[in-house]
């Protein structure tokens, strides 16, 4: 059940925290915002309860009874006298008798049925205040507070009633809102992007690293340069102290073998020569001396074979730089064109200057060697060889004119170059180590005639 | 023919130096690259072998500072490390073949034949002038198709004169290139040798091939017929 696991580390350092960072922000903006809007509604409320309060006192400063009703002469406020003004007054007494109604309220179906509770102001007790609100049709939303008062002459409580429509205070309240989400949203962007910006900037450096390794990997830088930060200095001289490493021992690897292939192939030489001397001599037949010779030759296939072969395998084309494919190739053609000067070969190398190889340089002179020194062994007159580069496949087109190979010998060749160990002495191991550093870099070889008449091998490396 | 062999294995250079003396050369040996350098600078050789792989002064700087120096006579490469960097390395470094280890004597033999041959402008193993063919390989020679017996001796004097057409060879430089250092070098048979080879080369003396320069010594006077 792994694939959750793989899902988590899709996500980026910078994702992560982005993500993080993100919903954090957004979370304590938007409580934030609660809080606020909350805060400001109740204070909004407040002050308009503390009017309704100032408004009842008025009113109550210029009550006077009359008879069973009130008698208001001058309210005061001008909104009580207009009609439908949005501010209403009412005086009730304490069984919720209407005994005064404000010029404004004319119009208002509102039976102030106190005993019921829908909302409709309440009876307090004396001295004491009580606030609500009420929905009433073609009106909306009204607040109201009701204020008990005890009339000494008539001993007896009354009710001063206020109404307010509420729907200037949901409109200030709304624009506030309105204006609060706003700062905030633009609060919230401008921190997002600042986020992501010191992100970036923070995570750079992880940024470059991974850049250098790759430029090791494609060869065009050999350690990580550059400055880091404290925190990566440790990881950045360990990487360095690692690709050191490794390519000493590469190096130390192949020096090794080479070594091994000296000592063992020196006495097999000495050997060698020690038979010659015996030639003619009684002590030994023909045969056997035949017999020798072969098994000589045979050992000495086998220790090449291997040794190449053991060099092939501990390969890192990580840590290999790239290597010029051009140049290379003069300098296999003009050796070549000593060994075999006798053919006055005329020979054309095809390859851009930018053409280049990922991977060893020794490897590619092995394989251009082999499969050139066949053509300069089997060309009468002419030898071509061409590169080009696909990415970073290497192309190589080596072609000669002689007398080619058969189309029902081609995988053959190839095939006995794959099974060199076990090639019968007199055949090189040439082939076998072309086709065996074909497959250590995942490539392919293929054997076709060439237009100059001869054998074509068409190589593709990495 | 004086060669020089740079080869830091005991064994092998005492065996390669018996089967070339065998073969008629006249060889020097050393097993280091140091005193290789030496000799390779003190004394014309017609051709070197060196190994690559020499203690103190690697192949590959040998070659370079023989060939730095000026000396141009054909150089054979011994290497173990069967690797092209390697046999690149010391062709580029101004060698002119390689052999691998281990080899056969006959194929030394017959590389440094083709070396010689090259470096006189000879692109076939057989040295033709006019009616006469002298074959390297086999060491036989012709005059006019037909077979004529030559000693050992008189062999090397005729080869090394053949390989040095129209330029006049001391004697001094005849003996040098014929005999070991430490030989009984009397002047006195190798005119013995000469006078040998005329009458074999040219028994009615309409050709005289060789010819004496008085208080200098030999030169070859046929024009080389080329292919």
């Amino acid at each position: 059940m792994s694939p959750p696991a793989n899902d988590k580390l899709r996500y980026s350092l910078q994702t992560r925290l982005f993500l993080a960072f993100g919903v954090l922000l957004i979370l304590f903006l938007g409580l934030a915002g609660l809080v606020l809007e909350r805060a400001y509604q109740e204070s909004v409320e407040a002050a308009l309860r503390e009017r309704l309060q100032l408004q009842i006192y008025a009113l109550v400063g210029v009550a006077e009874p009359d008879g069973a009703a009130f008698y208001l002469p001058d309210t005061q406020e001008a909104r009580f006298s207009q009609i439908d003004s949005g501010l209403y007054g009412f005086i009730v007494d304490a069984e919720g008798r209407e005994r005064w109604r404000s010029p404004s309220a004319l119009n208002l179906n509102l039976s102030l049925n106190l005993a019921e509770d829908d909302g409709a102001p309440q009876i307090p007790k004396v001295g004491k205040t009580l606030y609500g609100n009420l929905s009433l049709p073609g009106q909306g939303e009204l607040i109201w507070a009701s204020y008990g008062t005890y009339w000494e002459v008539q001993d007896q409580q009354f009710n001063f009633i206020v109404l307010e429509s509420s729907a200037p205070t949901a409109a200030q309240i709304r624009e506030f809102q309105s204006n609060l989400y706003l700062w905030f949203g633009a609060l919230a962007l401008f921190l997002l992007v600042a986020q992501l910006l010191l992100l970036r900037w923070g995570l750079r450096p992880l940024a470059n690293l991974a850049e250098d390794v790759s430029a090791i990997e494609s060869g065009e830088r050999d350690e990580l340069q550059g400055s880091y930060p404290v925190e990566l200095v440790p990881v950045t001289r360990n990487l360095n102290l690692l690709i050191k490493r490794e390519r000493e021992r590469q190096q130390r690897y192949r020096g090794m073998l080479g070594d091994l292939a000296h000592s063992l192939k020196t006495p097999l030489a000495v050997l060698s020569a020690a038979l010659q001397e015996l030639r003619g001599g009684a002590n030994l037949d023909g045969r056997q001396r035949h017999d020798m010779e072969e098994q000589l030759e045979r050992m000495d296939q086998i220790v090449s074979y291997q040794l190449k072969r053991a060099v092939e395998v501990n390969r890192s084309r990580l840590l290999a730089k790239p290597v010029a494919v051009a140049p290379l190739l003069e300098r296999i053609m003009s050796a070549l064109n000593k060994v075999y000067r006798d053919k006055a070969m005329q020979t054309r190398v095809e390859a851009a200057a930018t053409v280049q190889f990922f991977g060893e340089e020794s490897d590619l002179m092995e394989l251009c060697g082999n499969v050139l020194d066949n053509a300069f062994k089997y060309g009468a007159s002419r030898v071509a060889v061409s590169a080009h580069q696909e990415g970073r496949t290497l192309c190589l087109t080596v072609e000669d004119d002689g007398p080619g190979i058969a189309p029902d010998k081609r995988g053959w060749v190839l095939e006995r170059g794959a099974r060199a160990d076990t090639v019968r002495s007199g055949q090189g191991i040439g082939l076998a180590v072309v086709v065996e550093l074909v497959s250590a870099y995942g490539g392919e070889i293929r054997i076709d005639e060439s237009p100059l008449g001869g054998a074509r091998f068409s190589i593709r490396l990495g | 023919m004086r060669l020089l062999i740079v080869e830091d294995e005991d064994l092998l250079r005492a065996k390669l130096v018996k089967a070339l003396e065998d073969g008629g050369y006249v060889v020097d040996s050393a097993s280091n690259g140091k005193t290789g350098l030496y000799h390779g600078l003190e004394y014309d050789y017609d051709a070197a072998i060196i190994d690559l792989g020499l203690p103190q002064l690697d192949g590959i700087s040998l070659i370079k500072t023989l060939r730095q120096r000026g000396r141009v006579y054909p150089i054979l490469i011994l290497t173990a490390r069967d690797n092209w960097t390697d046999k690149v390395a010391g062709l580029d470094a101004g060698a002119d073949d390689y052999v691998v280890k281990p080899f056969q004597i006959e194929e030394i033999r017959a590389r440094l034949n083709a070396l010689l041959r090259r470096a006189a402008g000879f692109a076939k193993p057989a040295l033709d002038f006019g009616p006469l063919s002298l074959d390297t390989t086999a060491r036989r020679l012709q005059v006019n198709g037909e077979a004529v017996e030559l000693t050992a001796y008189e062999y090397k004097v005729l080869e090394y004169l053949m390989l040095h057409p129209g330029k006049v060879v001391s004697k001094s430089e005849l003996t040098e290139h014929l005999y070991d250092q430490d030989h009984d070098r009397d002047s006195n048979v190798l005119e013995v040798f000469v006078r040998r080879l005329r009458q074999k080369l040219d028994p009615d003396e309409s050709l005289k091939p060789i010819e004496t320069i008085r208080g200098l010594g030999y030169r070859f006077n046929v024009s080389p017929s080329k292919r």
